[in-house]
């Protein structure tokens, strides 16, 4: 009774410490954040636009454009962005049908489903880089087991790592093999939840299994893929790690530079490092896959029930 | 369409939930599968909608045999307890899917759907989507889903069940409505008497995977077969008392003696359930005094007055006139009236008289 009152004696004040209180808790939370994710991503864009920034030295010669000029005109830009696209638009779909097929197959009451699904998570717990040695291995021209099998069907043995038109599709192929564990994962939960009662009732009806899969699952499980491909399309347009295993670098000649890649190679690799020019490729990286979210997130709310 | 069930049995790996069922089913009937949860009346639908095959036994529609048919092919309509409505469809499309399925050219399967939705009266949600549809909406699309490809059969499991009391009530109306507009022999699974009692033309009664009793709700109620039977049905439920035979008597576990004329050829010593309905027990009246009993407590309740009356170790309800002003701890006679008084035998439940 008396707190009551004492809230209306002297209210503003009360009201004025109950307005900073919650950012007090908030505050541990939003150094991190500050220092860790807002500083540096405020500080690359500002880097992209200082001309002939040094990273040691903090000096740059002026506020300018040069950077995205230059990076714009870069052909190696070009076919950074052009290997990126093509890795992306061969990837999702292929990876999606793929997962939405195996992810149906364990949903299935089989025997010894269980040791499917820890066989296709495997990929998921194991260290990407060391598997995709072992996939270095395995597209060896001489010695893998790829051209091996290949063999089994008259098939000539095809050098996958070290021709150029080549390398594009190994890489692919090890890209779909590491995004599908994942994918699967979360598929088989969008399954799980569609109520197994929808099936009965379209089997009641006699809808063929077919009619019952493109009907029923594929709409009701269409949230989980968008959701799905969302975020693939984010993690496959930073296609990068892969490179190193597999290739240990851009591939032969410099032919599979991807977008991220590039960011690394101004930043890193060429001599004197073009800090700013790297910055520049990673807004525009940045800003291409904000576009295609956008994208996907209006598409999926106009299929939204 | 008429459906003959013969001798159904059906077994899980441990336990029967249909054991031995038979009954025949007159075409254009409203029939309530009646018992409580777990009496194998959900199993039963199942097996009528062909989603389980029974174990041992026959199934007929008309004359054909459907004991192992596809449900598909068997002609039902099924409405399930939570309706299964596709939520990504609209209510049109909900009700058109069944015909799309059979093939049926869209111009005719819009048609016969918009003229489905009109008998259910959801014309004017046709392009809505069952999560912006009532409760009671979406039952009715479920209906017109489960009609639009003019079933032989109708079956609906517990279809009032996730409805609120008023509008189960309108809903139980609209069933028979549409059952009667249609024609359909209709079968509905429940496990409220009242919602069949009103309702059916029939009622199936079945506990622990057997058939009790399939008859009219009257019949039912008037004559039930054995003491489960006269315990489910009624409101309030009818009071049960057990006692023993003594010299054409019967004596109630207690010492209260009970000279009910019926029961009075029946064995010394045969331990009998005298149950008898609150509307059958005469308080105070003019014919012969059968026994007596103790006021226990009383209820007005305006026209009448609610009385438990201690017989022996028992305490029944009864209605009493309000005029008689009877009060706490009154002896008063009592007399039994020939309808709603049932005599069983205690160890069996059969009917007895």
């Amino acid at each position: 009774m008396t707190k009551v009152a004492k809230v209306h004696e002297d209210g503003p004040k009360r009201t004025l410490k109950q307005m900073i209180e919650p950012y007090i808790y908030l505050l541990p939370f939003a150094f991190g954040i500050i220092v860790f994710t807002l500083y540096p991503i405020v500080n690359v864009v500002l880097m992209s636009f200082k001309n002939n920034y040094d990273f040691m030295s903090r000096s740059f010669s002026g506020w300018g454009l040069e950077n995205y000029i230059y990076v714009l005109n870069d052909s190696y830009f070009h076919q950074a962005l052009a290997n990126t696209f093509k890795y992306v638009f061969i990837i999702i779909p292929i990876s999606m049908c793929l997962s939405i097929l195996l992810a149906n197959l364990l949903n299935q009451k089989i025997k010894g489903s269980a040791i499917f699904q820890t066989a296709f998570f495997l990929p998921m717990v194991t260290s990407t880089t060391a598997v995709g040695l072992t996939w270095r291995f395995m597209f060896n021209n001489n010695s893998g087991i790829i051209n091996a099998m290949l063999g089994l069907f008259g098939i000539e043995p095809i050098n996958w790592l070290q021709i150029a038109g080549n390398n594009f599709y190994a890489l692919c192929i090890y890209g779909i093999w590491a995004i599908l564990p994942f994918t699967i994962i979360l598929l088989l939960s969008g399954l799980q939840n569609i109520d197994p009662l929808y099936y009965t009732a379209a089997k009641v009806d006699g809808a063929s299994s077919t009619k019952i899969f493109f009907k029923i699952t594929i709409p009701l499980l269409a949230p989980t893929i968008f959701l799905v491909m969302c975020i693939n399309t984010i993690s496959t347009f930073k296609v990068f790690n892969d490179l190193f295993p597999l290739f240990s670098g851009p591939g032969v000649a410099n032919n599979l530079f991807t977008a991220v890649y590039y960011i690394y190679y101004q930043f890193r690799v060429t001599r004197p490092p073009r800090y700013g020019r790297a910055a520049a490729a990673a807004v525009i990286l940045f800003l291409i896959i904000f576009v295609m979210t956008m994208i996907q997130k209006w598409v999926e709310k106009k299929t939204k029930y | 369409m008429k459906v003959k069930i013969e001798n159904l049995v059906k077994r899980f790996s441990d336990n029967t939930a249909v054991d031995n069922f038979s009954c025949e089913i007159e075409s254009g009937e409203l029939i309530a599968l009646l018992g409580p949860s777990g009496c194998g009346k959900s199993t039963m639908l199942n097996m009528l909608s062909g989603i389980l095959m029974p174990t041992e036994g026959k199934i007929y529609f008309d004359d054909d045999d459907v004991t192992y048919l596809a449900p598909e092919k068997r002609g039902v309509g099924l409405v399930f307890q939570n309706y299964a409505l596709y939520p990504h469809m609209t209510v049109l499309e909900n009700i058109c899917f069944p015909l799309e399925i059979q093939k049926v050219p869209k111009e005719e399967r819009i048609a016969r759907a918009k003229k489905m939705a009109e008998l259910v009266h959801v014309e004017t949600m046709l392009d809505r989507r069952p999560g912006q549809l009532s409760g009671g909406q979406q039952q009715r699309v479920a209906i017109a889903r489960a009609l639009v490809k003019t079933p032989r059969l109708l079956l609906l499991d517990e279809p009032l069940s996730n409805l609120d009391a008023r509008l189960r009530i309108e809903m139980r109306e609209e069933i028979r409505r549409i059952q009667q507009e249609t024609g359909v022999t209709t079968i509905f699974v429940t496990h409220d008497q009242e919602e069949a009692m009103s309702i059916s033309d029939h009622i199936v009664l079945m506990k622990k995977a057997v058939l009790q009793q399939y008859a009219a709700p009257q019949e039912l109620y008037d004559e039930p077969m054995n003491s489960f039977v006269a315990d489910f049905l009624g409101n309030p439920p009818i009071n049960k008392t057990f006692g023993v035979m003594n010299r054409g008597k019967i004596v109630l576990d207690g010492g209260c003696e009970v000279a009910y004329p019926k029961a009075v050829d029946l064995d010394d010593g045969h331990r009998v359930i005298l149950s008898m309905r609150a509307e059958a027990i005469v308080v105070e009246g003019p014919s012969e005094a059968m026994a007596e009993g103790v006021i226990e407590q009383t209820y007005v309740m305006g026209k009448e007055v609610l009385a438990f009356v201690k017989l022996g170790d028992f305490s029944v309800r009864a209605y009493i006139p309000a005029e008689l002003q009877l009060t706490k701890g009154q002896t008063v006679k009592l007399s039994l009236k020939n309808k709603g008084v049932f005599v069983f035998d205690e160890e069996t439940g059969e009917r007895l008289k």
